[in-house]
């Protein structure tokens, strides 16, 4: 797919036009400048807003899997199908962690059984990603060999962006503004796709593993408390209840996330808890990002965004448990 | 621009009405159900009830017709306890299948040692209903079932037949001596004195963790390969479909590869 430039002194009146015809989400910065800055994904209103320098503390995850989504309404035994807002969303400033997250969430909500909620909102979805050049103290994604997953992604040139179309949905859209772009084949090369990365996953085969005694390392430290759940572009599980109204008749049934940490994630009637122990459950996350995605889907599950590592308030450095095997017991 | 919205009508989260044509109790806390649902599926799939308001459950079921479908339910937490409350001619939500059955295909020709635990006895009903309705593709039949006592004992009216043609043995762990249905002491007792070992055997097991457990042993004693035994798993489910991540044993889905699997999927992985 082709190549264009887009000079940099553009790119505002670019997003300004993006906006005025599209609903734009992209990256923005929280209490700007303080300590605790955060940067999250959000609707924009104008391109002053966007804030690309680093990447943000939560995932984009939530635009397509909600934080709550309504399954359907009922009263009583009657069922109601339920709507879907399905606006047309163009999501800028996406990293290529979170690209790869997208791209397992369709493996989970697509294939086999094709969640209509999920499938609503990705169809609705047009996908532009920006290159890191270096990732942060806890990016880790060139352990793994993740993919080209865009409609488009710009890449840093100095004075302009190169930017690479990966889908007819991408080409279309830049059709629509092409005053601002310029076919440009080769702006970006081979050298500028690489991130650079402070972090290595250095084993990724850990099947031999599971039972061995290092993981207590981390387990001992684990509040139990989701975080990492909460920050990591794949994690997908939920829970599934019914939301009653006053009249004890009608309500809604409802999905939300769920998190494997907690005790509560496998208690079933009876109060048997199948995952009980801490250090269980803190493999069982792992596992399922490392091993068990790989073993179904032929791909790794985690995209070493490294967010879980960063907002774990125990401060788990789950990679350097993992690298310790080798050394230990590889 | 304005908000378009579409409404999602084929979603697989949404379940469809069956009558309840008959309401059967079986022990004091457990029953079982025919509903009106012509489904096609094979033995040891499951389906998810739904009670708007309270929730929803997979169940297994413990028939094996295309005409009906059969549902033995224990009274364990909320949505067990209010399905308990269902009459004949009411109307329940329902979805599936779900799930893996036993590869019945595979084990034409073979022996088959079946053993059953308490509630675990139901999604073995099917499987006996199975066997009965094309029995001469397979061999010999061998049933255990154990409960805690007589009072417990599941399907009462299908003990006889059981017993003449299928060869059944019952055991009952809480009373302190053998009664006429069946001996004193766990199944696992039954199984250690009758099985013998066979090269073309292939054994079912379900019921309590622990009982998995000790008969997969016992067998595995006796001889008997890992790809000679087949375990019934339980998890909490939402979905059924691979996507909620609930029933998940290191890296299985109980939904979607269970819940029957074969014993080396899962004999090294108890805690998950």
């Amino acid at each position: 797919m082709g190549q264009y430039l887009l000079k940099k002194v553009d790119f505002e009146k670019f997003v300004n036009s993006v906006i005025k015809s599209h609903s734009l989400v992209a990256p923005v910065e929280s209490h700007s400048g303080k300590k605790h800055s955060k940067s999250y994904f959000t609707k924009i209103k104008d391109a002053s807003e966007i804030f690309l320098d680093k990447k943000t503390h939560y995932p984009i995850k939530g635009f397509f899997f909600h934080p709550e989504e309504t399954l359907f309404e009922f009263d009583c035994n009657k069922i109601k199908d339920p709507n879907i807002d399905t606006t047309p969303i163009v999501y800028f400033g996406v990293r290529r962690c979170d690209l790869n997250g997208i791209m397992h969430q369709d493996i989970v909500f697509l294939e086999e059984h094709e969640d209509p909620f999920y499938n609503a909102r990705r169809d609705a979805a047009l996908l532009i990603g920006y290159h890191c050049k270096e990732g942060d103290d806890y990016c880790f994604c060139n352990s793994f060999e993740l993919k080209d997953f865009y409609d488009l992604m710009f890449y840093d040139k100095g004075d302009n962006y190169g930017v690479e179309v990966g889908s007819e949905k991408g080409e279309e859209f830049l059709k629509e503004f092409s005053d601002f772009f310029v076919e440009s084949e080769g702006i970006v090369t081979e050298e500028d796709k690489k991130i650079i990365n402070k972090k290595e996953l250095k084993n990724l085969d850990i099947k031999d593993y599971y039972h061995s005694e290092t993981w207590k390392k981390g387990a001992d430290k684990c509040l139990s408390c989701g975080a990492c759940n909460f920050l990591c572009v794949n994690c997908h599980c939920f829970d599934i209840s019914d939301d009653v109204n006053f009249d004890l008749k009608t309500g809604k049934r409802v999905r939300k996330p769920a998190s494997c940490q907690l005790r509560s994630f496998t208690r079933v009637a009876g109060e048997h808890i199948f995952r009980d122990s801490k250090l269980a459950r803190f493999k069982h996350r792992i596992y399922h990002q490392i091993q068990y995605f790989k073993d179904r889907h032929d791909e790794v599950f985690c995209t070493g965004c490294g967010r879980c590592i960063e907002g774990c308030p125990a401060k788990i450095d789950w990679v350097e448990i993992i690298n310790e095997f080798k050394k230990i017991e590889g | 621009m304005t908000t378009q919205e579409q409404i999602i009508k084929d979603s697989p989260y949404k379940p469809i009405l069956v009558k309840v044509l008959s309401y059967n109790r079986e022990t004091s806390d457990t029953f079982t159900i025919k509903l009106d649902w012509s489904l096609k599926h094979e033995p040891g799939q499951f389906v998810f009830c739904s009670l708007p308001g309270i929730g929803e459950a997979p169940i297994s079921i413990c028939s094996s017709s295309d005409k009906y479908i059969e549902l033995n339910i224990r009274e364990v937490g909320n949505m067990t306890n209010k399905l308990a409350e269902l009459k004949e001619g009411d109307e329940l939500l329902v979805r599936g299948p779900y799930g893996k059955s036993y590869p019945m295909e595979k084990f034409m020709g073979k022996n088959l040692v079946i053993v059953g635990g308490g509630s675990g006895v139901a999604p073995l009903k099917g499987v006996v209903e199975f066997i009965n309705n094309s029995r001469d593709d397979y061999n010999d039949v061998q049933l255990f079932f154990g409960f805690r006592s007589p009072d417990d004992l599941l399907f009462k009216y299908r003990i006889d037949d059981w017993k003449n043609n299928l060869g059944l043995k019952l055991s009952f762990d809480k009373v302190s001596e053998p009664t006429d249905l069946g001996e004193q002491g766990f199944v696992t007792q039954l199984v250690q004195e009758d099985v013998e070992f066979d090269e073309n055997s292939i054994a079912f097991i379900c019921g309590p963790p622990i009982m998995i457990e000790k008969t997969a042993e016992i067998l595995s004693k006796k001889g008997f390969k890992d790809e000679q035994i087949y375990i019934s798993a339980e998890r909490l489910m939402y979905c059924g479909m691979g996507k909620c991540g609930r029933c998940m044993i290191h890296g299985k889905y109980t939904c979607l590869d269970g819940a029957v699997f074969r014993y080396d999927e899962l004999k090294d992985y108890k805690d998950d």
